[in-house]
Protein backbone atom coordinates (compact mmCIF):
# COMPACT_ATOMS: atom_id res chain seq x y z
CA UNK A 1 0.00 0.00 0.00
CA UNK A 2 1.47 3.31 -1.05
CA UNK A 3 1.50 6.30 1.24
CA UNK A 4 -1.15 8.11 -0.79
CA UNK A 5 -3.51 5.13 -0.44
CA UNK A 6 -2.64 5.19 3.22
CA UNK A 7 -3.58 8.84 3.47
CA UNK A 8 -6.83 8.29 1.58
CA UNK A 9 -7.76 5.46 3.95
CA UNK A 10 -6.93 7.67 6.92
CA UNK A 11 -9.10 10.49 5.60
CA UNK A 12 -11.95 8.10 4.91
CA UNK A 13 -11.78 6.92 8.52
CA UNK A 14 -11.44 10.40 10.02
CA UNK A 15 -14.40 11.70 8.04
CA UNK A 16 -16.32 8.58 9.05
CA UNK A 17 -16.03 9.44 12.75
CA UNK A 18 -16.02 13.23 12.42
CA UNK A 19 -18.95 14.90 14.13
CA UNK A 20 -18.92 17.78 11.62
CA UNK A 21 -17.56 18.56 8.16
CA UNK A 22 -13.78 19.04 8.27
CA UNK A 23 -11.94 21.77 6.40
CA UNK A 24 -9.04 21.20 4.04
CA UNK A 25 -6.67 22.86 6.52
CA UNK A 26 -7.79 20.59 9.36
CA UNK A 27 -7.41 17.50 7.22
CA UNK A 28 -3.95 18.60 6.07
CA UNK A 29 -2.90 19.03 9.68
CA UNK A 30 -4.37 15.68 10.72
CA UNK A 31 -2.61 13.94 7.86
CA UNK A 32 0.61 15.88 8.49
CA UNK A 33 0.89 16.72 4.81
CA UNK A 34 0.85 19.98 2.86
CA UNK A 35 -2.55 21.43 2.13
CA UNK A 36 -2.31 20.79 -1.60
CA UNK A 37 -1.51 17.13 -1.09
CA UNK A 38 -4.41 16.75 1.31
CA UNK A 39 -6.81 18.29 -1.14
CA UNK A 40 -5.55 16.23 -4.05
CA UNK A 41 -5.96 13.07 -1.98
CA UNK A 42 -9.49 14.08 -0.97
CA UNK A 43 -10.50 14.90 -4.53
CA UNK A 44 -9.06 11.55 -5.59
CA UNK A 45 -10.96 9.76 -2.84
CA UNK A 46 -14.19 11.47 -3.87
CA UNK A 47 -13.67 10.41 -7.45
CA UNK A 48 -12.82 6.86 -6.45
CA UNK A 49 -15.91 6.46 -4.28
CA UNK A 50 -18.10 7.64 -7.15
CA UNK A 51 -16.34 5.57 -9.81
CA UNK A 52 -16.41 2.35 -7.83
CA UNK A 53 -20.14 2.82 -7.26
CA UNK A 54 -19.70 2.67 -3.50
CA UNK A 55 -22.51 3.27 -1.02
CA UNK A 56 -20.92 6.42 0.29
CA UNK A 57 -19.72 9.62 -1.31
CA UNK A 58 -17.43 12.42 -0.29
CA UNK A 59 -19.29 15.73 -0.32
CA UNK A 60 -17.56 19.08 -0.60
CA UNK A 61 -18.94 22.52 0.18
CA UNK A 62 -16.57 25.46 -0.09
CA UNK A 63 -13.55 24.20 1.78
CA UNK A 64 -15.26 21.56 3.93
CA UNK A 65 -15.63 17.83 3.37
CA UNK A 66 -17.98 15.20 4.74
CA UNK A 67 -19.01 11.64 3.98
CA UNK A 68 -22.60 10.96 3.00
CA UNK A 69 -24.62 8.13 1.54
CA UNK A 70 -24.72 7.83 -2.23
CA UNK A 71 -27.73 9.37 -3.96
CA UNK A 72 -28.21 6.09 -5.85
CA UNK A 73 -29.27 4.32 -2.67
CA UNK A 74 -31.22 7.29 -1.28
CA UNK A 75 -34.60 5.99 -2.28
CA UNK A 76 -34.08 2.56 -0.73
CA UNK A 77 -32.51 4.12 2.35
CA UNK A 78 -35.69 6.07 2.95
CA UNK A 79 -37.27 2.90 4.31
CA UNK A 80 -34.64 2.81 7.04
CA UNK A 81 -34.22 6.51 7.73
CA UNK A 82 -37.89 7.39 7.47
CA UNK A 83 -37.94 10.85 6.00
CA UNK A 84 -41.39 12.19 5.31
CA UNK A 85 -40.57 15.81 4.78
CA UNK A 86 -42.89 17.72 2.51
CA UNK A 87 -41.55 18.84 -0.86
CA UNK A 88 -40.60 22.50 -1.19
CA UNK A 89 -43.16 24.86 -2.68
CA UNK A 90 -42.55 26.48 -6.08
CA UNK A 91 -41.92 29.79 -4.30
CA UNK A 92 -39.35 28.25 -1.95
CA UNK A 93 -37.67 26.49 -4.87
CA UNK A 94 -37.38 29.76 -6.77
CA UNK A 95 -35.76 31.52 -3.85
CA UNK A 96 -33.50 28.53 -3.25
CA UNK A 97 -32.53 28.44 -6.93
CA UNK A 98 -31.50 32.10 -6.84
CA UNK A 99 -29.41 31.56 -3.72
CA UNK A 100 -27.88 28.33 -5.03
CA UNK A 101 -26.87 29.68 -8.42
CA UNK A 102 -25.90 33.22 -7.41
CA UNK A 103 -24.43 32.69 -3.97
CA UNK A 104 -23.46 34.59 -2.03
CA UNK A 105 -26.46 36.81 -2.67
CA UNK A 106 -28.73 39.16 -0.77
CA UNK A 107 -32.44 39.04 -0.14
CA UNK A 108 -32.79 42.08 -2.39
CA UNK A 109 -31.47 40.06 -5.32
CA UNK A 110 -33.93 37.26 -4.60
CA UNK A 111 -36.78 39.79 -4.37
CA UNK A 112 -35.79 41.48 -7.60
CA UNK A 113 -35.43 38.31 -9.65
CA UNK A 114 -38.67 36.81 -8.36
CA UNK A 115 -40.59 40.09 -8.56
CA UNK A 116 -42.11 39.54 -5.12
CA UNK A 117 -41.15 39.95 -1.52
CA UNK A 118 -39.20 36.86 -0.49
CA UNK A 119 -38.79 37.52 3.21
CA UNK A 120 -41.11 34.71 4.24
CA UNK A 121 -39.77 32.00 1.91
CA UNK A 122 -36.19 32.93 2.70
CA UNK A 123 -36.90 32.63 6.41
CA UNK A 124 -38.45 29.21 5.88
CA UNK A 125 -35.31 28.16 3.99
CA UNK A 126 -33.15 29.45 6.84
CA UNK A 127 -35.32 27.56 9.28
CA UNK A 128 -34.86 24.34 7.31
CA UNK A 129 -31.12 25.06 7.27
CA UNK A 130 -31.01 24.87 3.50
CA UNK A 131 -29.46 28.34 3.39
CA UNK A 132 -27.39 30.26 5.93
CA UNK A 133 -25.96 33.70 6.37
CA UNK A 134 -22.43 33.67 5.03
CA UNK A 135 -21.49 37.29 5.65
CA UNK A 136 -22.41 40.81 4.71
CA UNK A 137 -21.87 42.74 1.52
CA UNK A 138 -19.76 45.86 1.77
CA UNK A 139 -22.40 48.16 0.34
CA UNK A 140 -24.66 50.68 2.07
CA UNK A 141 -26.82 48.94 4.62
CA UNK A 142 -24.39 46.04 4.71
CA UNK A 143 -27.05 43.55 3.54
CA UNK A 144 -26.81 39.94 4.69
CA UNK A 145 -25.37 37.51 2.17
CA UNK A 146 -26.87 34.05 1.91
CA UNK A 147 -25.40 30.77 0.69
CA UNK A 148 -26.45 27.13 0.61
CA UNK A 149 -25.50 24.48 3.16
CA UNK A 150 -24.53 20.83 3.40
CA UNK A 151 -28.19 20.14 4.22
CA UNK A 152 -29.00 21.59 0.79
CA UNK A 153 -26.51 19.27 -0.92
CA UNK A 154 -27.82 16.30 1.07
CA UNK A 155 -31.44 17.02 0.31
CA UNK A 156 -30.88 17.36 -3.42
CA UNK A 157 -28.43 14.47 -3.68
CA UNK A 158 -25.50 16.63 -4.78
CA UNK A 159 -21.85 15.88 -4.13
CA UNK A 160 -20.89 19.52 -4.59
CA UNK A 161 -22.28 22.72 -6.09
CA UNK A 162 -20.65 21.76 -9.38
CA UNK A 163 -23.31 19.03 -9.64
CA UNK A 164 -26.18 21.53 -9.73
CA UNK A 165 -28.37 20.93 -12.77
CA UNK A 166 -27.28 23.35 -15.44
CA UNK A 167 -29.86 25.61 -16.93
CA UNK A 168 -30.45 25.97 -20.65
CA UNK A 169 -31.72 29.46 -19.93
CA UNK A 170 -28.50 30.45 -18.23
CA UNK A 171 -26.61 29.57 -21.39
CA UNK A 172 -29.07 31.42 -23.62
CA UNK A 173 -27.14 34.29 -25.23
CA UNK A 174 -30.41 36.09 -25.96
CA UNK A 175 -30.85 36.83 -22.33
CA UNK A 176 -27.63 38.75 -22.41
CA UNK A 177 -27.85 39.50 -18.76
CA UNK A 178 -25.88 38.60 -15.73
CA UNK A 179 -28.85 36.57 -14.58
CA UNK A 180 -27.04 33.42 -13.70
CA UNK A 181 -23.28 33.48 -13.72
CA UNK A 182 -21.62 30.11 -14.15
CA UNK A 183 -20.54 28.17 -11.11
CA UNK A 184 -18.59 27.50 -9.02
CA UNK A 185 -20.11 30.30 -7.05
CA UNK A 186 -18.12 29.25 -4.04
CA UNK A 187 -15.04 30.60 -5.77
CA UNK A 188 -16.65 33.79 -7.04
CA UNK A 189 -14.54 36.78 -5.97
CA UNK A 190 -17.40 38.44 -4.15
CA UNK A 191 -16.34 41.03 -1.60
CA UNK A 192 -17.45 39.13 1.44
CA UNK A 193 -16.90 40.52 4.86
CA UNK A 194 -17.29 37.60 7.20
CA UNK A 195 -17.75 39.88 10.22
CA UNK B 1 -67.21 34.15 -4.39
CA UNK B 2 -69.13 31.64 -2.31
CA UNK B 3 -71.59 34.19 -0.90
CA UNK B 4 -73.06 35.00 -4.30
CA UNK B 5 -73.01 31.81 -6.33
CA UNK B 6 -75.17 33.30 -9.09
CA UNK B 7 -73.37 36.59 -9.49
CA UNK B 8 -72.06 37.12 -12.97
CA UNK B 9 -68.37 37.80 -12.67
CA UNK B 10 -67.17 40.90 -14.42
CA UNK B 11 -63.55 40.27 -14.96
CA UNK B 12 -62.35 43.82 -15.08
CA UNK B 13 -64.33 45.27 -12.21
CA UNK B 14 -64.59 42.44 -9.73
CA UNK B 15 -62.57 43.00 -6.57
CA UNK B 16 -59.37 41.07 -6.31
CA UNK B 17 -59.94 38.04 -4.11
CA UNK B 18 -57.47 38.20 -1.31
CA UNK B 19 -56.42 35.38 0.92
CA UNK B 20 -54.09 32.48 1.36
CA UNK B 21 -54.14 29.95 -1.42
CA UNK B 22 -56.67 27.42 -0.22
CA UNK B 23 -55.23 24.07 0.92
CA UNK B 24 -56.27 21.22 -1.33
CA UNK B 25 -59.54 19.70 -0.19
CA UNK B 26 -59.08 16.02 0.54
CA UNK B 27 -60.98 13.78 -1.82
CA UNK B 28 -61.53 16.50 -4.38
CA UNK B 29 -58.30 17.85 -5.75
CA UNK B 30 -58.08 20.29 -8.58
CA UNK B 31 -54.64 20.78 -10.03
CA UNK B 32 -54.21 24.49 -10.56
CA UNK B 33 -51.01 26.15 -11.59
CA UNK B 34 -49.78 28.03 -8.55
CA UNK B 35 -48.04 31.28 -9.32
CA UNK B 36 -45.58 32.49 -6.79
CA UNK B 37 -45.58 36.06 -8.09
CA UNK B 38 -46.82 38.51 -10.69
CA UNK B 39 -44.02 37.66 -13.11
CA UNK B 40 -45.14 34.04 -13.00
CA UNK B 41 -48.65 35.05 -14.05
CA UNK B 42 -47.35 37.24 -16.86
CA UNK B 43 -45.04 34.51 -18.10
CA UNK B 44 -47.90 32.03 -18.03
CA UNK B 45 -50.05 34.39 -20.14
CA UNK B 46 -47.25 34.69 -22.72
CA UNK B 47 -46.41 31.00 -22.81
CA UNK B 48 -50.00 29.75 -22.88
CA UNK B 49 -50.49 31.84 -26.01
CA UNK B 50 -47.19 30.65 -27.43
CA UNK B 51 -45.88 34.18 -27.78
CA UNK B 52 -42.30 35.37 -27.65
CA UNK B 53 -41.21 37.42 -24.66
CA UNK B 54 -38.99 39.52 -26.87
CA UNK B 55 -41.65 40.56 -29.39
CA UNK B 56 -45.08 40.37 -27.75
CA UNK B 57 -46.49 43.86 -27.05
CA UNK B 58 -46.81 43.64 -23.28
CA UNK B 59 -49.69 46.14 -23.38
CA UNK B 60 -51.79 43.43 -25.03
CA UNK B 61 -51.46 41.33 -21.89
CA UNK B 62 -53.04 43.91 -19.60
CA UNK B 63 -56.59 42.56 -19.94
CA UNK B 64 -55.56 38.97 -19.46
CA UNK B 65 -53.47 39.84 -16.43
CA UNK B 66 -56.21 41.85 -14.74
CA UNK B 67 -58.74 39.11 -15.51
CA UNK B 68 -56.44 36.56 -13.92
CA UNK B 69 -56.00 38.76 -10.87
CA UNK B 70 -59.77 39.16 -10.56
CA UNK B 71 -60.47 35.44 -10.59
CA UNK B 72 -57.58 33.96 -8.62
CA UNK B 73 -56.75 34.38 -4.96
CA UNK B 74 -53.60 36.32 -4.19
CA UNK B 75 -51.50 36.11 -1.08
CA UNK B 76 -52.24 39.29 0.88
CA UNK B 77 -48.58 39.89 1.59
CA UNK B 78 -47.83 40.02 -2.10
CA UNK B 79 -50.87 41.95 -3.26
CA UNK B 80 -48.97 45.21 -3.81
CA UNK B 81 -46.49 43.56 -6.18
CA UNK B 82 -49.31 42.02 -8.19
CA UNK B 83 -51.09 45.36 -8.40
CA UNK B 84 -47.89 47.20 -9.33
CA UNK B 85 -47.41 45.02 -12.41
CA UNK B 86 -51.07 45.49 -13.29
CA UNK B 87 -50.62 49.26 -13.13
CA UNK B 88 -47.54 49.08 -15.35
CA UNK B 89 -49.40 47.02 -17.95
CA UNK B 90 -52.40 49.31 -17.93
CA UNK B 91 -50.18 52.34 -18.39
CA UNK B 92 -48.39 50.64 -21.29
CA UNK B 93 -51.75 49.83 -22.81
CA UNK B 94 -53.11 53.36 -22.41
CA UNK B 95 -49.95 54.71 -23.99
CA UNK B 96 -50.34 52.38 -26.96
CA UNK B 97 -53.92 53.61 -27.45
CA UNK B 98 -52.87 57.24 -27.75
CA UNK B 99 -52.93 58.47 -31.33
CA UNK B 100 -49.86 59.98 -32.85
CA UNK B 101 -46.38 59.78 -31.55
CA UNK B 102 -45.73 57.68 -28.52
CA UNK B 103 -44.23 59.84 -25.79
CA UNK B 104 -40.81 58.62 -24.81
CA UNK B 105 -40.55 56.94 -21.46
CA UNK B 106 -39.15 59.09 -18.69
CA UNK B 107 -35.71 57.91 -17.79
CA UNK B 108 -35.01 59.86 -14.65
CA UNK B 109 -34.87 56.81 -12.52
CA UNK B 110 -38.46 57.13 -11.38
CA UNK B 111 -40.87 54.22 -11.22
CA UNK B 112 -42.06 54.91 -14.76
CA UNK B 113 -42.78 51.53 -16.35
CA UNK B 114 -40.51 50.63 -19.17
CA UNK B 115 -41.44 47.84 -21.54
CA UNK B 116 -37.83 46.83 -22.14
CA UNK B 117 -37.14 46.62 -18.44
CA UNK B 118 -40.22 44.48 -17.89
CA UNK B 119 -39.14 42.14 -20.69
CA UNK B 120 -35.72 41.86 -19.13
CA UNK B 121 -37.25 40.99 -15.78
CA UNK B 122 -39.45 38.38 -17.45
CA UNK B 123 -36.43 36.75 -19.09
CA UNK B 124 -34.56 36.74 -15.81
CA UNK B 125 -37.55 35.34 -14.00
CA UNK B 126 -38.00 32.62 -16.61
CA UNK B 127 -34.43 31.52 -16.02
CA UNK B 128 -35.03 31.40 -12.26
CA UNK B 129 -38.30 29.54 -12.66
CA UNK B 130 -36.76 26.93 -14.95
CA UNK B 131 -33.88 26.42 -12.54
CA UNK B 132 -36.35 26.10 -9.69
CA UNK B 133 -38.24 23.44 -11.66
CA UNK B 134 -35.04 21.54 -12.38
CA UNK B 135 -34.14 21.72 -8.68
CA UNK B 136 -37.66 20.65 -7.74
CA UNK B 137 -37.25 17.43 -9.70
CA UNK B 138 -34.29 16.59 -7.47
CA UNK B 139 -35.98 17.64 -4.23
CA UNK B 140 -35.80 14.62 -1.92
CA UNK B 141 -35.57 12.37 -5.00
CA UNK B 142 -32.29 10.84 -3.86
CA UNK B 143 -31.23 12.48 -0.63
CA UNK B 144 -27.76 11.83 0.69
CA UNK B 145 -27.48 11.26 4.39
CA UNK B 146 -24.75 12.03 6.80
CA UNK B 147 -23.79 9.48 9.38
CA UNK B 148 -24.28 10.77 12.89
CA UNK B 149 -21.23 9.91 14.97
CA UNK B 150 -21.74 7.68 17.96
CA UNK B 151 -19.83 7.19 21.14
CA UNK B 152 -18.31 3.91 20.01
CA UNK B 153 -16.52 5.72 17.18
CA UNK B 154 -14.23 7.55 19.51
CA UNK B 155 -11.19 5.65 20.59
CA UNK B 156 -11.34 5.11 24.35
CA UNK B 157 -8.52 6.27 26.60
CA UNK B 158 -5.92 3.62 27.44
CA UNK B 159 -6.75 1.83 30.68
CA UNK B 160 -4.08 1.96 33.43
CA UNK B 161 -4.67 -0.62 36.17
CA UNK B 162 -5.14 0.96 39.60
CA UNK B 163 -3.99 -0.67 42.86
CA UNK B 164 -7.05 -1.78 44.88
CA UNK B 165 -5.40 -0.28 47.98
CA UNK B 166 -6.43 3.10 46.61
CA UNK B 167 -10.07 2.16 47.07
CA UNK B 168 -9.51 1.20 50.72
CA UNK B 169 -7.61 4.42 51.26
CA UNK B 170 -10.43 6.45 49.78
CA UNK B 171 -12.94 4.63 52.01
CA UNK B 172 -10.81 5.34 55.09
CA UNK B 173 -10.71 8.99 54.11
CA UNK B 174 -14.48 9.05 53.87
CA UNK B 175 -14.85 7.43 57.29
CA UNK B 176 -12.70 10.17 58.84
CA UNK B 177 -15.23 12.80 57.82
CA UNK B 178 -17.77 13.28 60.66
CA UNK B 179 -21.42 12.54 59.91
CA UNK B 180 -23.27 15.70 59.00
CA UNK B 181 -25.60 17.00 61.67
CA UNK B 182 -29.29 16.40 61.10
CA UNK B 183 -30.86 19.47 59.54
CA UNK B 184 -33.19 21.53 61.73
CA UNK B 185 -36.83 20.62 61.31
CA UNK B 186 -38.40 22.56 58.53
CA UNK B 187 -41.32 24.81 59.23
CA UNK B 188 -44.08 24.04 56.81
CA UNK B 189 -47.17 26.15 56.49
CA UNK B 190 -50.30 24.26 57.44
CA UNK B 191 -52.14 23.32 54.36
CA UNK B 192 -55.87 23.35 54.18
CA UNK B 193 -57.36 21.65 51.19
CA UNK B 194 -60.78 21.71 49.70
CA UNK B 195 -61.15 17.99 50.40
CA UNK B 196 -60.33 18.53 54.07
CA UNK B 197 -63.00 21.20 54.47
CA UNK B 198 -65.55 19.15 52.53
CA UNK B 199 -64.91 16.37 55.02
CA UNK B 200 -65.45 18.85 57.89
CA UNK B 201 -68.73 20.01 56.40
CA UNK B 202 -69.94 16.49 55.79
CA UNK B 203 -69.00 15.47 59.31
CA UNK B 204 -70.93 18.45 60.71
CA UNK B 205 -74.00 17.61 58.66
CA UNK B 206 -73.81 13.94 59.50
CA UNK B 207 -74.80 14.78 63.07
CA UNK B 208 -78.03 16.69 62.64
CA UNK B 209 -78.49 16.64 58.88
CA UNK B 210 -78.23 20.44 58.82
CA UNK B 211 -75.82 23.03 60.01
CA UNK B 212 -75.52 26.84 60.15
CA UNK B 213 -72.64 28.04 57.99
CA UNK B 214 -71.82 31.05 60.19
CA UNK B 215 -71.21 28.75 63.17
CA UNK B 216 -68.77 26.69 61.15
CA UNK B 217 -66.97 29.77 59.92
CA UNK B 218 -66.74 31.15 63.45
CA UNK B 219 -64.81 28.04 64.43
CA UNK B 220 -62.16 28.66 61.75
CA UNK B 221 -58.73 29.70 62.97
CA UNK B 222 -57.32 31.45 59.92
CA UNK B 223 -58.36 33.44 56.91
CA UNK B 224 -57.25 30.59 54.65
CA UNK B 225 -59.38 28.15 56.53
CA UNK B 226 -62.36 30.52 56.24
CA UNK B 227 -61.90 30.88 52.53
CA UNK B 228 -61.46 27.18 51.87
CA UNK B 229 -64.49 26.34 53.99
CA UNK B 230 -66.58 28.75 51.97
CA UNK B 231 -65.22 27.28 48.73
CA UNK B 232 -65.96 23.77 50.04
CA UNK B 233 -69.54 24.85 50.66
CA UNK B 234 -69.85 26.16 47.11
CA UNK B 235 -68.30 22.96 45.77
CA UNK B 236 -70.88 20.85 47.62
CA UNK B 237 -73.65 23.09 46.24
CA UNK B 238 -72.27 22.58 42.79
CA UNK B 239 -72.25 18.84 43.31
CA UNK B 240 -75.81 19.13 44.58
CA UNK B 241 -74.85 17.40 47.80
CA UNK B 242 -76.22 20.23 49.96
CA UNK B 243 -79.10 22.60 49.82
CA UNK B 244 -78.48 26.16 51.04
CA UNK B 245 -81.15 28.34 52.55
CA UNK B 246 -81.18 31.85 53.95
CA UNK B 247 -84.52 33.19 55.11
CA UNK B 248 -83.56 36.84 55.61
CA UNK B 249 -80.78 39.21 54.66
CA UNK B 250 -77.67 38.56 56.82
CA UNK B 251 -79.60 35.82 58.55
CA UNK B 252 -78.22 32.35 59.27
CA UNK B 253 -77.23 30.32 56.19
CA UNK B 254 -78.47 26.82 56.67
CA UNK B 255 -76.81 23.92 54.88
CA UNK B 256 -78.83 20.79 54.54
CA UNK B 257 -77.55 17.52 53.22
CA UNK B 258 -79.46 16.22 50.22
CA UNK B 259 -78.34 12.69 50.84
Amino acid sequence: MSTSDDLAAFYEAVLFIAERPLTGAELAELGRVPRLQAEATLANLAEQLAEDGRGIRLQRLDDAWQLATAPEVGERLATYAARDEPRLTPAALEALAVVAYRQPCTRGEVDRLRGVDSDYVLRSLLHRRLVVEVGRRDTPGRPILYGTTFAFLERFGLTSLDDLPSSPAAADPEIGIDALPPLPAALAPEPVDAG
Amino acid sequence: MPAEPFAIPEATTAPIPVGQAAPPTPGFEVQLEVFSGPLGVLLHLIESRQLDILTVPLADLADGYVAHLATNPVDTRQLSEFVAIAAQLILLKSRSLLPGEVPAAITDGSEEPDEGELRRRLLEYRAVRDLARALGLRDLAAPMQRREPRESDLPSAPVIPLPPAQLAQAMAGLAAIPEPEAPPPEVVAREITLAMQIAVLQAAMAVGGRVVLQQLLAACRSRTELTVTLLATLELVRRRQVRVEQRELFGPIILESTA
